[in-house]
């Protein structure tokens, strides 16, 4: 070994035994599991018991639901955010103060956050309060428990996220060429369309992807909104790993779960180009 | 119009992403037994209360000594690693920076579960050692993604001459490249900190009644019941959060959103 690979393996070394030691391990434990029975013997038994049943296709596509939802109320609350954050505001201390309030619920836990929304979705909560105030509303709405809910916390949760990302996006969009689509007799709408967007899609991509992934795979926001009405797939997981213990049944959902956000990582790195939230 | 348009949403947005948060601390300053929002009266009696049950004060010292001792930990693993991978070019390079990210897009609740059943193969289920191990792998990317863009080849100009210069690797480390470095490594410092100081995805596995993180334990409340002592210890999260952010504006500055034409932010 040269001098060279020497210091590279004494580099990496540390790195990469903490990884193996405490990720890959532990991963090919469960994926084992997910291939064994209660006796040990080989079986697919764990794959087509979630494959062939009715119920967990119902769990997986409420997940997906949600996610899809939540993917698009994020880009279209995040999406006005970002623009105004990098093209409008020009008052420095403003802007900065925007992106600490932006910042502040991403340095926050998700029990908090969604602690926030069940007290205003409450039955006797603000938000109720407030329409039925307003008189749109003669009831209270039934929010926690419901689909709805979790899309609102769960967009409330991620939105930075897509903030971050487009917003890092547009900033590297050259501003001249908005100007040039504007000169050459473009609305500001076909502007939009036609010169911004386009520009920043990698980005937008990028945020998608990045919410589309991390909310498939929630589970304190889902589970603290769903007041245990609603079932997402990380619940089922969790519920075989911390009270039913069956390990090999909850580790053929844990590797379905991982293929699925695995398959949709390998899927934006085809569409765009990696992007870090910072 | 599409720009007057894209303000009062963007107003509307923001106002979204600081009312729940409003709500919490309010909620804390009630003079009800119950949570109502906007709080009636003001009372720091559920701060006390806080303070009171010592359970808190475990949990909050349990998250911070494992924020702590999980960031330290993977500065000590990362920061070679980020050397190495700005240093050398080697078959496998690309797959080996996959490698060192990739905990980023696993599902956290995936990842605690395969620790629990590991740990419990070696007599550590739900012990501390299985909270750090878990910690230590979450944040490991965030400390290398933090350091691996400062490593540029100018850098590497400097460091050079240090050691044509006579100083030996390590001097040149401790002199030269830490130095450069310091900046970004405190900023993805204080972001792995927050990151396991918030988690509870992964904390979740691997806790027990004595052995609680705040956030975990916030959980286990906040499913069953809540009153204004939560409340509480969640606005004081909050604040953790809220100075977090000011030591990284100090410590980096908080250049997420950069604009361009400004050179001194990149």
């Amino acid at each position: 070994m040269s001098r060279e690979q020497r210091a590279l393996v004494g580099l990496l070394s540390a790195s990469v035994l903490v990884l193996i030691a405490f990720f890959v391990i532990p991963m090919a434990v469960v994926a084992t599991a997910s291939f064994g029975s209660a006796r040990g013997q080989f079986t697919l038994a764990q794959y087509a018991k979630i494959l062939l049943d009715q119920y967990h296709w119902e769990v997986l596509g409420t997940t997906f639901r949600i996610a899809a939802l939540t993917t698009v109320g994020c880009l279209l609350l995040g999406f006005p955010l970002a623009y105004y954050l990098v093209r409008i505001v020009s008052w420095r201390p403003w802007r900065r103060a925007c992106v600490i309030l932006l910042l502040i619920p991403l340095f926050t836990s998700n029990v908090v956050r969604s602690f926030g929304w069940m007290v205003l979705l409450g039955r006797n909560g603000v938000i109720n309060d407030g329409l039925q105030a307003a008189g749109l509303i003669e009831r209270p709405i039934r929010w926690l428990g419901t689909e709805t809910g979790i899309l609102i916390g769960l967009v409330y949760i991620l939105l930075p996220f897509v903030v971050l990302s487009v917003g890092n996006a547009l900033a590297a969009v050259d501003e001249r060429l908005e100007q040039a689509s504007a000169d050459l007799g473009a609305n500001p709408y076909a502007t939009l369309r036609h010169v911004t967007l386009p520009l920043c899609m990698p980005g937008v991509i990028g945020g998608a992807v990045m919410v589309f992934t991390l909310a498939v795979s929630a589970y304190v926001t889902p589970a603290l909104l769903s007041g245990g009405r609603v079932t997402v797939f990380s619940m089922l997981i969790f519920q075989q790993y911390s009270s039913v213990f069956d390990f090999n049944y909850g580790g053929a959902l844990s590797i379905t779960l991982l293929a699925v956000t695995l398959a949709l990582v390998a899927l934006a790195n085809r569409l765009g180009p990696k992007e870090a939230a910072f | 119009m599409i720009r007057l348009l894209t303000r009062f949403v963007a107003w509307a947005v923001l106002a979204y992403l600081v009312v729940p948060l409003v709500v919490i601390i309010g909620c804390s300053l009630t003079k009800t037994s119950y949570l109502v929002f906007p709080p009636k009266g003001l009372t720091f009696d559920w701060y006390l209360a806080m303070l009171q049950d010592r359970s808190y004060g475990n949990a909050f010292a349990t998250s911070t000594a494992l924020a702590a001792v999980a960031t330290v930990a993977a500065m000590l693993v990362a920061v070679p690693a980020a050397l190495a991978l700005a240093r050398y070019r080697f078959t496998g390079r690309n797959m080996l920076v996959a490698f060192f990210m990739s905990p980023l897009v696993l599902p956290n609740v995936v990842l605690g579960a395969a620790i629990m059943q590991c740990a419990a193969r070696f007599g550590a289920v739900r012990s501390l050692g299985a909270l750090l191990a878990g910690h230590v792998v979450i944040v490991m990317p965030l400390i290398l993604s933090s350091v691996l863009p400062l490593l540029t080849p100018e850098q590497r100009t400097l460091e050079e001459a240090s050691m044509d210069l006579g100083a030996g690797p390590l001097t040149t480390f401790r002199l030269v490249v830490l130095p450069q470095i310091a900046g970004g490594l405190a900023g993805g410092a204080v972001l792995a900190f927050i990151s396991s100081w918030i988690n509870v995805e992964l904390s979740i596995y691997s806790t027990t009644a004595e052995l609680t993180t705040i956030p975990v334990k916030l959980f286990n409340y906040v499913q069953y019941t809540v009153d204004p002592t939560i409340a509480a210890v969640s606005a004081v999260t909050i604040f953790v959060a809220v100075l977090s952010i000011v030591v990284l504006d100090l410590l980096v500055g908080i250049n997420v959103l950069a604009e361009r034409h400004d050179p001194n932010n990149h």
